[in-house]
């Protein structure tokens, strides 16, 4: 046992779990303005490229996260525009974003950078790691929670702020009237149209981080399809977390305990199938518990509010 | 169905097809004429979506300093430049059509089964075994193997339609989980317990099916098989039956407006039934036809990698889930993929320029979705205030 849990698993967590986390926050703030994201897998992906062309031109990492950023944005606006405004189906259209990211950063691969199925570049240098003052001193918690990428910090931090607006601000309350029912909240004169679109364009900013601290935060590379359904993973975590900020928060850290965890067992000869099934089964399991209220209501089984 | 007799709001005359109007004597309006012009229409949107993706396609070469020309001439000569090379497209189409179709089917009740690739893997599988290891003449197992990948992929798919049934989990989802949990499940069974020994490859992999247990060929010395086929066939009597069967009437009726169809005594629950067993069955015997027609053998990642399920579900969007249209789009996909294998032997533009165009196309689809909910909405403007 002490060789299954050790530090380097809880600290391998909480890595992994960022972009987890990332994405499935920008999940949950859809779901509660009442769109249903399933482009998150696309979004990251597209920003795990573009974060590594930002490098590369800019050779500045910072320039290289606000570019995968701006990247995505511009992706969530097309969204945005499609679904609410022009009224597009919501899941056809993730898909759409989804196949497109795929293809266009396989191309982009080789149109950038002439190689195919994935970039390294010694040379580049990734996020910094933050050591922070006092707190790495403490025997057991330093070391897990010491020395993580600065996107890692922020996605926690993130997921207490955008708590913190949802449930006590006034602009947060105003979202979730807008997702809870758009004809009362538009009744009393707020623009429905517009706070959905909000959400999207801050689900997208969301997403570019995830991708950011995908390609640079561990490793800094990118390889063809390097998302590998961690925003699928993000869009279930956000349900099991019934969109509540901290909710997420929790289950994503499951889902990274479990990744982590599987990669661990791989040491110990167990099929590599069955550790890397485990996540996915968890999911799972975890959806018996946590009923997707949305989904009942658009197919019919319960009434409109 | 309620008994024919009064229809006050003229529901049944606006929504019924012709078969139920005779049933209820109604009269069939629309004349043959506007039937044509909305076919042309209909035909208009694709066209000019394969344009856009063409012009999409053309800024990439131009992206990479190729020439749009000598690159799509390539591409042509890859897909249809001699018949090896149509009988190769229609090939590689066979799984794209026969994933299509099924999810064209489920997508047109509503249900948005994303689960095609884990129920393509283990129809594969399980007609690789039933190939390998039951007694038998030769004949007589084919048609076995191809049942088992039948009823392996729509048993995988009824197991997400009775999870949503039963315990209301989220159908898109619990497919899409069940992809990874299908996938990893197959490639543990051909890298340990069934693993090729008698060859020196190492690979994950089946044995080799007997040469009397493949589909046979439908032309010698081309690849093309008996699946082509089926997926022809499948394709007519899908159209047949969404357009004049009671239950595809039902099914269409369930994916455009659940609450209307419910109301009007639609059974959801025997329908998705339907839907998510015929569109797993679909699947697997893609995956069947795979393994006896082209493989010869389950390997690891080869129905994965070149990306038969997604292609399948591209298809099924791009034609808007008509039978019809998502046979042609699977034909012109595979077109582009083998195309694109085309252009990558003969120029220096990557092969991925076929996924980009691939994707311009699908993203151009979803705004036509668009253009028909604009109509609806203007529609519903004259008939009077909407909330």
């Amino acid at each position: 046992m002490d060789q299954l849990f050790d530090v380097s698993l809880f600290n391998s967590t909480l890595r992994m779990v960022a972009p987890i986390l990332l994405a499935a926050l920008g999940g949950a703030i859809c779901a509660r303005a009442g769109v249903f994201n399933v482009a998150l897998e696309g979004w990251m992906l597209t920003a795990a490229f573009a974060a590594i062309v930002g490098n590369h031109f800019f050779h500045n990492v910072w320039l290289a996260v606000l570019f995968a950023v701006a990247c995505v944005t511009v992706l969530a606006l097309m969204f945005a525009v499609l679904t609410v405004h022009l009224n597009a189906n919501v899941i056809v259209v993730g898909l759409a974003f989804n196949f497109l990211a795929t293809g266009l950063t396989a191309y982009g691969l080789f149109a950038v950078f002439g190689v195919k199925g994935s970039f390294y570049d010694r040379n580049m240098v990734g996020l910094p790691r933050w050591n922070i003052p006092l707190l790495k001193d403490i025997p057991f918690v330093g070391d897990v929670l010491s020395g993580h990428s600065p996107l890692v910090y922020l996605a926690f931090g993130l997921a207490f702020a955008l708590q913190f607006y949802l449930f006590r601000t006034v602009w947060g309350f105003r979202l979730l009237a807008a997702g809870e029912h758009p004809a009362a909240a538009a009744s009393v004169g707020l623009r429905v149209n517009r706070i959905r679109i909000g959400a999207i364009l801050l689900s997208g900013m969301l997403c570019g981080l995830a991708g950011a601290q995908l390609s640079l935060g561990q490793v800094t590379l990118f390889t063809e399809n390097m998302t590998a359904g961690r925003g699928f993973i993000a869009l279930v975590a956000s349900m099991l977390g019934q969109n509540n900020p901290l909710g997420v928060m929790l289950a994503s850290l499951l889902f990274g305990l479990t990744d982590a965890f599987g990669i661990r067992l791989q040491g110990f000869s167990l099929p590599a199938q069955f550790t890397m099934m485990v996540p996915y089964v968890m999911t799972l399991a975890a959806m018996f518990f946590f009923k997707d209220r949305a989904y009942l209501r658009q197919s019919g089984r319960i009434g409109d509010r | 169905m309620r008994p024919a007799g009064s229809d006050p709001r003229g529901w049944r005359k606006r929504f019924l097809p012709e078969a139920l109007r005779k049933r209820f004597r109604l009269k069939t309006s629309r004349p043959e004429r506007l039937r044509l012009a909305g076919t042309l229409r209909g035909l208009l949107h694709p066209l000019a979506a394969v344009l856009l993706g063409l012009i999409a396609g053309a800024i990439a070469i131009l992206a990479v300093g190729g020439s749009v020309v000598e690159t799509y001439v390539e591409m042509w000569k890859g897909a249809f430049g001699s018949f090896y090379y149509v009988t190769t497209t229609l090939a590689r189409a066979t799984p794209i059509m026969l994933v299509g179709l099924g999810v064209a089917l489920a997508f047109r009740a509503g249900f948005f089964n994303l689960g095609a690739e884990g129920q393509m893997l283990l129809g594969a599988l399980c007609a690789a075994i039933a190939g390998l290891y039951l007694p038998g003449p030769p004949e007589w197992r084919t048609i076995a193997a191809l049942v088992a990948g039948v009823a392996a992929g729509a048993a995988w798919s009824l197991l997400a339609g009775w999870l949503d049934l039963k315990f209301r989990l989220n159908l898109l989802i619990t497919t899409l989980l069940l992809n990874y949990i299908a996938g990893l499940f197959c490639s543990y069974v051909v890298a340990f317990p069934l693993k090729d020994t008698s060859g020196s490859s190492g690979m994950a992999q089946t044995e080799m099916l007997e040469k009397a247990v493949w589909l046979p060929k439908l032309f010698p010395g081309m690849i093309l098989h008996a699946g082509f086929v089926f997926a022809v066939v499948l394709t007519l009597l899908l159209f047949l039956f969404l357009r004049h069967t009671v239950k595809g009437y039902e099914l269409r009726m369930l994916g455009s407006n659940p609450l209307f169809a419910v109301y009007g005594g639609v059974r959801r629950g025997a329908l998705l039934a339907i839907a998510m067993l015929a569109s797993g069955g679909f699947a697997g015997l893609a995956g069947a036809a795979e393994v006896l027609g082209t493989q010869y053998r389950y390997i690891d990642n080869a129905l994965t990698s070149p990306g038969y399920a997604w292609s399948g579900i591209m298809a099924a969007l791009l034609a808007g889930s008509h039978p019809l249209g998502t046979a042609a789009a699977a034909i012109l996909l595979a077109a582009l993929q083998t195309g694109g294998l085309g252009v990558e032997r003969n120029t220096d533009v990557p092969l991925e320029i076929a996924s980009v165009i691939q994707a311009t196309l699908i993203l151009f689809v979803s705004a036509r979705f668009t253009l028909a909910l604009i109509r609806r909405r203007k529609a519903r403007a004259a008939d009077g205030p909407v909330v």
